[in-house]
């Protein structure tokens, strides 16, 4: 891609206030999850049980829990876990959605069938039965909660990809390269590809939120991520416990989730936005 | 023969009408039937129709890009048959599109583009990059142009750079799709004059393929014309223009519009629609729309009868159309 087309996907995303207020706070919660260890006041799993139900103040910005740990520092190393756990997960999903659905467009017309087949399935499973079974038979914790996200999110992407693939095939300059003898790895590589990631990018941006949220939801439960590894959805969970002793710890786990789902979802309408005419204008040629 | 390049005997080429599921009673769709043709080493055959009388998928299934139902295809005096004969064959050919800027990759410079055949074949072409900019200098392009994408190019750029395309591995046969479709007059006349060199300077071979007349005129060697997948008419291109012997070639040399005024147009314009190829006309496929149709027209399908040296017409009464021209 030349440079130049990234640079105007950039300039339209700053000039759209959402969208450029999406990459402000997306901004903000990669890097509270890149540099938590330098920007964390405290250490996130310390106990200080005399320092327990502190609302916020200068020592505590944030306030602490039930156990006297730092909220701020929590909440830093929360979004390490959110943004981990939601980027593995659809990074994984789309990688495999990206190959199971270039295959099923362009590979011969049985193998279609079989992988459309396997995708309805798939899909047909409502997400919150499949994510509890699933954790009822492999156990709670962060593997088993990317494996289900995986799962959960290939039908959509494959199914995205494969129409790509399938109307591109068709094109001229994909007959041109099958009439000049290029082999089919070669233009599904060298020629489909690129032209078929831009809308997984997008779907991609706008689905990381609802893996957040999921984590959040699963952890809240105690289906999640296991205690004490900080995450905005034990946060909440023991916000709720503790509402009466302390009411601050609820809105303070909530607002991160808030404000990173927004962040995600601007920056991915955003960038539809931004790449949209363009993907149209090369259509119309 | 030795200076036969591609011969095409008796092809067909049926497209399934129905999915992938076994079905009944839907028979497939008969796009090609009965086509013979050849192509000397040398020559500029072209190839006439309407939309839809299947030009191009004669063209397709020449590179084995459309499977044919019957048939046999030569090329170079091998027989085209499996999958390695048709590998062999698509890197002797080169087929440029009816619309050169979608048949170049959207993502993939010009220099890319041009010295893709010879990654595609693993083709020795020394420096890459060196090889890209001679292409360009031979269609005439700046060396500029290279690092340019296929949205930044105009028609007639695209144009050319398809042909630099077409040209990279040397091929024996050219195969273009209406190469002057969307340009206008003047580019129209630099790119027949740019292929008319290139054919001198590396003796090869075109089938080219359109429904313009006046372009096939001034460039062809022989003319063959297809009416829905059918060869109605091949000959001599002078033959041609000179003496049509059926009557659909005559409605089309007839409808073709002249530069003068006072010339009323023959009276022997082409009347109603091409049948749908879905519904293919008993007998004569032209039929239909002949001035001259009698009974055995719609009956009998015409054989092809020889007029003169090279001369076919597929006509029941290709003596009594003396008209037009």
């Amino acid at each position: 891609m030349p440079s130049a087309g990234r640079k105007t996907v950039l300039r339209a995303l700053l000039r759209d206030p959402m969208a450029a207020l999406g990459l402000g706070l997306v901004t903000l919660f990669v890097a509270m999850a890149l540099f938590a260890p330098w920007i964390a006041p405290a250490d996130p799993i310390r106990l200080n049980v005399v320092e327990k139900f502190q609302p916020p103040s200068l020592a505590h910005l944030a306030g602490t829990d039930q156990l006297g740990r730092d909220l701020l520092s929590r909440i830093i190393y929360g979004a390490r876990t959110a943004l981990s756990i939601a980027i593995t997960a659809v990074g994984l999903a789309g990688l495999a959605g990206l190959v199971l659905g270039m295959i099923a467009g362009f590979g011969p017309r049985w193998l279609d069938g079989l992988l459309v087949l396997l995708f309805d399935s798939l899909s047909s499973l409502p997400m919150i039965m499949f994510a509890l079974a699933v954790i009822t038979v492999m156990g709670p914790g962060t593997g088993t909660l990317i494996l289900v996200v995986v799962l959960v999110s290939i039908p959509a992407y494959a199914r995205l990809i494969r129409a790509q693939t399938l109307a591109l095939a068709g094109a001229d300059f994909i007959v041109a390269e099958r009439a000049m003898g290029a082999s089919g790895a070669r233009i599904l590589l060298r020629h489909m590809l690129p032209n078929v990631v831009g809308p997984l990018v997008i779907l991609l941006s706008m689905d990381i939120p609802v893996v957040i949220m999921l984590e959040a939801g699963l952890s809240y439960l105690n289906l999640g991520v296991r205690p004490p590894t900080p995450s905005w959805g034990n946060i909440l969970y023991d916000g709720y416990t503790s509402l009466r002793a302390a009411p601050y710890m609820v809105m303070i786990a909530g607002l991160p989730l808030v404000l990173s789902t927004l962040g995600f979802t601007f920056l991915g309408e955003g960038l539809r936005d931004a790449l949209d005419p363009r993907l149209q204008g090369r259509g119309a040629r | 023969m030795t200076d036969e390049l591609l011969a095409i005997e008796g092809l067909g080429v049926d497209l399934p009408s129905g999915g992938w599921l076994p079905s009944r009673g839907r028979p497939a769709i008969n796009i090609l039937s009965g086509v013979t043709l050849d192509l000397k080493r040398g020559e500029t055959l072209g190839l006439v129709g309407e939309s839809g009388s299947g030009k191009t998928t004669l063209a397709r299934a020449v590179l084995g890009l459309q499977p044919i139902s019957a048939g046999t295809l030569r090329f170079d005096g091998a027989p085209l048959e499996s999958g390695s004969d048709f590998r062999a064959i698509r890197r002797r050919t080169a087929l440029m599109f009816q619309d050169a800027a979608a048949s170049l990759s959207p993502r993939m410079s010009v220099g890319e583009a041009v010295v893709e055949p010879f990654v595609i074949h693993r083709a020795p072409a020394g420096d890459r990059r060196a090889k890209a900019l001679d292409l360009l200098a031979e269609v005439g392009l700046p060396p500029e142009m290279a690092a340019r994408y296929p949205h930044e190019l105009s028609g007639g750029q695209a144009r050319r750079v398809g042909v630099a395309r077409a040209l990279a591995l040397k091929p024996a046969l050219v195969i273009a799709d209406e190469p002057t479709a969307g340009l206008d007059v003047s580019v129209q006349a630099e790119i027949l004059n740019l292929m008319a060199d290139l054919k001198d300077r590396h003796g090869l071979s075109y089938l080219i393929i359109t429904h313009n007349l006046a372009l096939i005129r001034h460039v062809a060697d022989r003319i063959a014309v297809l009416y829905l997948g059918r060869l109605v008419e091949t000959g001599p291109t002078a033959e041609i223009f000179a003496r049509p012997r059926h009557p659909y070639t005559q409605s089309l040399i007839a409808a073709e519009p002249r530069p003068d005024p006072r010339l009323r147009r023959a009276d022997l314009a082409i009347r109603g629609e091409v049948p749908g190829i879905l519904r293919r006309p008993t007998g004569c496929e032209f039929h239909t729309r002949c001035p001259i149709a009698r009974d055995i027209c719609r009956s009998t399908a015409p054989a092809l009868h020889t007029i003169g040296t090279g001369h076919f017409a597929r006509c029941h009464f290709p003596e009594t159309t003396k008209k037009g021209g």
